[in-house]
């Protein structure tokens, strides 16, 4: 009897932990994608948060989370325009303009909201997203239900995790995209239009960061508050130091990050009587703990927070 | 030239608070309401009786200090976006002062003060030690510490210093709360200590030769570690006194103006006070105008609320669309074709 609960604990742990990790991956994968163009985007969590609100919105209207998950992927690309178009053609502090986006996409959020809904509205709440089972797969014991029985935005997200190892090491295109965060300069004379591709790396950064915020309002849970994105950004942002610039590095901080709130989220549970606050602070501190551990000594792609002037010698 | 850029760095704020409120009227004439009545219910708000003038000063005290706090940390070239955390430390280590103690008195604001200032201090060297011992980012470090500091006072207010059956610490006894500087205004002497603070913080910058130092430390950090600073003690030198300043400020709003803990306490002034260094362009005096500016408008956005039936939220549009023009412009400002537009002899020279 006791074996079969922690058997199923564990594997309840490892549910949560897959699908916590979603959001986590999609916009870490985000950030890699940036930061491999040498923009250090810290704007993830505003991006996300109108992600959240974009994909919350359209989930309610049209009652579809698939549109609402491209919803919030258009809303990710908008917001990571104007982040785009500061650094890189008006060349400002890539740091200093992340923090303004995080100060005004979630401002912009929460008025949307209100306008729409009103102020003491109740809840509104959306429909989530349902499951989709993969046949053959989802009917191996105890992994099959864990894996293969999720919704599809979490198969797509760990799919693009050797997409993305296989686009950056194998393919030329991505030589060169990672020759524009390595060295722009170089880049330049090898052809390559530095400009165009850093705006590629925004388009594709505020397109994952806004599907990971529309993640939480459409698979997660089914309604918008403001502060749903609670530094998932900054976790995400971790996890790509953490996983050293790497697909498959980015995925297993996630995972790690992932196990955490879920681990935390069935403590809550269990334990009753220890106050929640303390398991909640728990994948905060464990990120912490888990870059404290790791050291994060000079890495990544060199020019990364480097201002790319063309004319300048 | 030294004037006109001056005057650059200056019209460049001036000129964002300008277009946000064009763009915030849009968005009022947009909800269907009258921009101008709206303007004149927000200036009626904030200015329209001797309650609302020091209503505003009470809602600019907090943002100071976290204006300052930013603004001390961004000078020696890292962020500190744990304001919010230092805050809240400050916060709690005030509370379990006056409430937790059994004492009394102005003794014990005192106390509580000094407590919540080394309270603020101490959280902020976290991010200082591990970025300087480990390597980490000190954003990532900061805003961690924050969601920990929040749930830390959500434990203090549910379980140790709880008042009956609502989740709220009890309250700072009133011989223990700050006086009032002027009477019929809330504001209290928190708002003095505030200013207090930016005039030594100016002074310590631009005055001082370690605040010379520390600036350099900020502004080249190779140039500076040739000329022998000690680059690591600045930065953990200037997270430390950036910490303490929010700390302060938390222990000041606490015994001043909230007098208890309770959810939300805190909520946003952290990256409040980033986006009023940012616009402020890290200058201490110039972050006391932003940090009233925006109380202002906080303030008189319930007026505009009552009066014009615009929703309070526009303010906070308004409030970001600042800071995305001014970091914006800023940085067009900067660039060497503007450069050699605006200020033709000094295009090849270095900002200050």
């Amino acid at each position: 009897m006791g074996s079969m609960f922690t058997l199923n604990f564990l594997s309840e742990i490892l549910l949560s932990t897959i699908r916590m990790a979603t959001p986590l991956l999609l916009v870490a994968l985000a950030e890699l994608y940036s930061e491999r163009a040498g923009l250090v985007n810290i704007g993830l969590d505003g991006i996300m948060a109108f992600g959240a609100l974009a994909g919350f919105m359209v989930c309610y209207i049209t009652g579809n989370p698939t549109l609402g998950l491209l919803a919030g992927a258009v809303g990710g690309v908008l917001i990571n325009m104007i982040y785009a178009y500061c650094t890189i053609n008006l060349c400002a502090e890539q740091i200093v303009y992340g923090m303004a986006i995080n100060i005004f996409a979630p401002a912009v959020a929460s008025f949307i909201y209100r306008v729409y809904f009103g102020v003491s509205s109740t809840l509104a709440q959306a429909t989530l997203m349902k499951a989709v089972a993969i046949p053959v797969l989802k009917d191996i014991p105890v992994i099959g239900q864990l894996l293969f029985n999720q919704t599809p935005m979490v198969y797509i997200a760990y799919l693009l995790v050797p997409l993305t190892a296989i686009f950056f090491n194998r393919t030329k295109a991505g030589l060169n995209y990672k020759a524009v965060g390595e060295h722009p300069k170089a880049a330049e004379t090898l052809g390559i239009n530095v400009v165009k591709q850093k705006y590629i790396a925004c388009i594709i950064c505020g397109l994952l960061a806004g599907i990971g915020g529309a993640y939480l309002t459409t698979c997660y849970v089914n309604t918008y508050s403001d502060g749903i994105v609670a530094g998932r950004g900054f976790i995400a942002l971790s996890a790509v130091i953490f996983g050293h610039w790497t697909g498959s590095g980015v995925l297993l901080a996630c995972l790690l990050f992932g196990f955490f709130d879920a681990l935390q989220l069935r403590l809550q549970i269990i334990s009753v009587t220890t106050p929640y606050q303390l398991f909640q602070m728990l994948p905060y501190i464990f990120t912490l703990v888990a870059l404290a551990i790791m050291g994060a000594k000079k890495a990544g792609p060199k020019s990364k927070g480097q201002p790319y002037r063309r004319e300048e010698r | 030239m030294e004037t006109k850029k001056k005057l650059l760095s200056v019209s460049v704020p001036l000129l964002s608070v300008v277009l946000a409120f064009l763009i915030g009227a849009l968005i009022i004439a947009f909800l269907g309401a009258s921009p101008m009545d709206s303007l004149v219910y927000l200036f009626q708000g904030a200015f329209g009786s001797a309650t609302n003038i020091g209503n505003t000063l009470v809602k600019a005290t907090p943002l100071i200090f976290t204006g300052l706090c930013a603004c001390f940390a961004y000078r020696c070239g890292v962020f500190n976006l744990g304001g919010e955390g230092q805050f809240i430390m400050g916060s709690i280590t005030a509370i379990w002062v006056a409430a937790g103690w059994g004492i009394e008195g102005k003794g014990a604001a005192v106390i509580a003060l000094m407590l919540g200032m080394a309270a603020g201090g101490l959280w902020g060297a976290i991010p200082g030690v591990l970025r300087i011992v480990r390597g980490l980012n000190e954003m990532i470090v900061s805003i961690m510490l924050n969601y920990v500091a929040t749930l830390f006072m959500g434990y203090i207010y549910t379980l140790v210093l709880r008042e009956g059956s609502v989740p709220q610490t009890l309250p700072v006894p009133d011989a223990t709360k700050l006086t009032r500087i002027i009477p019929g205004m809330r504001a209290t002497s928190g708002l003095i200590i505030a200013l207090a603070l930016a005039a030594a913080v100016y002074y310590f910058l631009f005055y001082t030769s370690k605040g010379f130092q520390l600036r350099a430390v900020g502004l080249n950090p190779t140039a500076s570690r040739f000329n022998g600073f000690p680059i690591n003690k600045f930065i953990l030198a200037s997270f430390v006194v950036s910490g303490a300043i929010a700390g302060l400020g938390g222990a000041a709003e606490l015994l001043g103006t909230q007098f208890r803990l309770m959810s939300g306490y805190g909520l946003g002034f952290g990256f409040d006070g980033v986006a009023i260094a940012l616009i402020a362009q890290r200058n201490p005096i110039a972050t006391v105008l932003v940090a009233y500016f925006f109380a202002v408008l906080r303030v008189g956005a319930t007026t505009m609320q009552v009066g014009a039936g615009v929703p309070t939220s526009v303010i906070e549009i308004i409030q970001a669309l600042v800071i995305v023009f001014a970091v914006a412009g800023t940085a067009l400002v900067r660039l060497p074709e503007i450069q050699q537009l605006l200020l033709p002899r000094s295009a090849t020279k270095e900002e200050k």
